[in-house]
């Protein structure tokens, strides 16, 4: 089933293009990578597609509606956009509290995530003194939060260590087997390679593949596929 | 209401909003408690000894110099979001923009108010203290306590909203801040005493004619005549006039802006 829609997507920053006609479905029960150089437009997909970003034309819908349109975006939907969106004079518990009373969520939920997240124990300390390993644990309870059906994820391994990521790739694959729906964005290669079901690949704002991963790399690395794809390739 | 709620956490959790109300509890203390020593001194050449009861409402009126903390509240109300990168967690909890500002804006004008009203509590607590020592000292003209404690409330709330705006045009912490203070704390009351036709109509100004001070001091410097500002209801009508344009200037500001 279709969950995320990529529709003629286009964002313009005065004479940048930033995102240049993208369309993608994307599939629930499934990982899929989002991947492009730096500055190829992921981010900016991003939040378009999160409501963040107003796009300049085209749309990018979830089940079918404009994030601006849900009823419960942070149980419908859960995003890791940027690892140092905490009050970092606050700890990790009271941020979650916040979060969980912006979106209407019973703070219950934040005990069992916060140990799921391997937090537990630093819940109570100020996130001014959290590893970006850390942050990024954190926000993922964050956006799990409201139990969302949809997961957006903006380099959701960037700062975790080998154990770490190794637990990210299992609890991605543990929440697509429940039926939810995982879009991530990387540039960890190797790792996306192991990871997903899908990828989209991006440069300078256009979509210049997509499709299940064997597909896509016909039997390379997604290394070697990626780089021969936008250019910089052996 | 969840809104709401979740800004309340946010305001009332950090230490950094007890600094803040510590601050505005000390500047009016300290006014508050040093006014009826200098009028000991020189009030009597200024016409305002402690035994005229306007020059004792003035030693009370010293009580709400922590207004400026109120808008301080508002601006970092806005500006915390976009200084700690929680703008994103915000808007995504709720994406129609205009909802997580109103609710800012109530909760600003909570915050600020209720900030002004104990900053002004303690400070004419203070005052009546500093006033034991002076025997001559008379009995204010007004009901202080319960003039002073609306206007408290009234001016803590609109200059907060006054805050809120700023903090919506001017995202950068720092910035905003600085400009509040720069601006409240010197060049409003420069204009307030040194240029009345105009500072009547500005926030310090609008502040001293709430209060509803009758003194006449005319010195070699300055001369304050309080007759020369506004009367109390139009200038609440003028402050209220402020804290929309300000209120409004944020609503739609937040609306358009892309969310970094």
């Amino acid at each position: 089933m279709t969950s995320i829609v990529f529709q003629d997507l286009h964002k313009q920053y005065g004479k940048f293009q930033a995102v240049d006609g993208l369309s993608a479905n994307i599939e629930a029960g499934r990982i899929t990578g989002f991947l492009g150089p730096n500055g190829a437009g992921k981010s900016t997909a991003l939040r378009c597609l999160l409501g963040l970003a107003t796009p300049t034309s085209g749309s990018a819908l979830l089940d079918g509606k404009k994030y601006t349109q849900l009823s419960h975006p942070s149980r419908e939907v859960g995003a890791v956009l940027d690892t140092s969106g905490f009050n970092r004079s606050l700890t990790g518990r009271q941020n979650l509290k916040i979060m969980c009373a912006a979106g209407g969520i019973n703070t219950d939920r934040i005990a069992p995530l916060l140990e799921m997240v391997e937090l537990t124990p630093a819940a109570n300390k100020r996130t001014k003194g959290y590893s970006l390993g850390m942050r990024q644990r954190l926000s993922l309870a964050a956006a799990l939060l409201g139990d969302p059906q949809i997961l957006v994820l903006d380099e959701p391994a960037n700062g975790l260590d080998p154990i770490g990521i190794a637990w990210l790739r299992q609890m991605l694959r543990d929440l697509a087997n429940q039926g939810k729906t995982i879009l991530v964005s990387s540039h960890q290669l190797a790792e996306m390679q192991h990871t997903v079901d899908d990828v989209l690949i991006i440069n300078q704002g256009k979509l210049i593949a997509d499709g299940p991963i064997a597909q896509v790399t016909q039997g390379r690395s997604l290394e070697d596929t990626f780089l021969s794809l936008v250019g910089a390739g052996k | 209401m969840n809104l709401i709620k979740a800004e309340f956490l946010k305001l009332f959790y950090p230490r950094r909003t007890y600094g803040i109300l510590l601050a505005a509890i000390a500047i009016s203390v300290l006014g508050a408690a040093f006014t009826p020593y200098a009028l000991s001194k020189i009030g009597s050449g200024m016409a305002m000894p402690l035994t005229n009861a306007a020059a004792i409402d003035s030693v009370y009126s010293k009580a709400l110099a922590g207004y400026i903390f109120a808008v301080i509240i508002g601006v970092l109300t806005v500006t915390s979001e976009f200084n700690n990168h929680t703008a994103i967690a915000t808007y995504l909890a709720a994406p129609k923009r205009w909802q997580p500002m109103l609710a800012k804006i109530i909760v600003a004008a909570i915050g600020g108010a209720l900030l002004n009203l104990v900053a002004t509590l303690v400070g004419m607590g203070s005052a009546a203290y500093a006033l034991t020592f002076y025997p001559e000292a008379v009995a204010p003209a007004s009901n202080v306590w319960l003039d002073f404690s609306l206007v408290a409330l009234l001016t803590g709330a609109v200059l907060s909203l006054i805050g809120v705006g700023i903090g919506a045009l001017i995202r950068n912490q720092n910035a905003a801040v600085s400009i509040s203070f720069v601006w409240l704390f010197l060049i409003d009351r420069i204009l307030a005493v040194l240029f009345v036709d105009v500072g009547k109509y500005l926030p310090t100004g609008l502040v001293t004619s709430l209060m509803n001070l009758k003194f006449n001091y005319t010195g070699p410097v300055v001369s304050v005549n309080t007759g020369d500002y506004l009367e109390p209801w139009p200038a609440t009508g003028l402050l209220v006039a402020y804290g929309a344009v300000f209120v409004l200037a944020a609503l739609l500001t937040t609306n358009r802006r892309d969310i970094d």
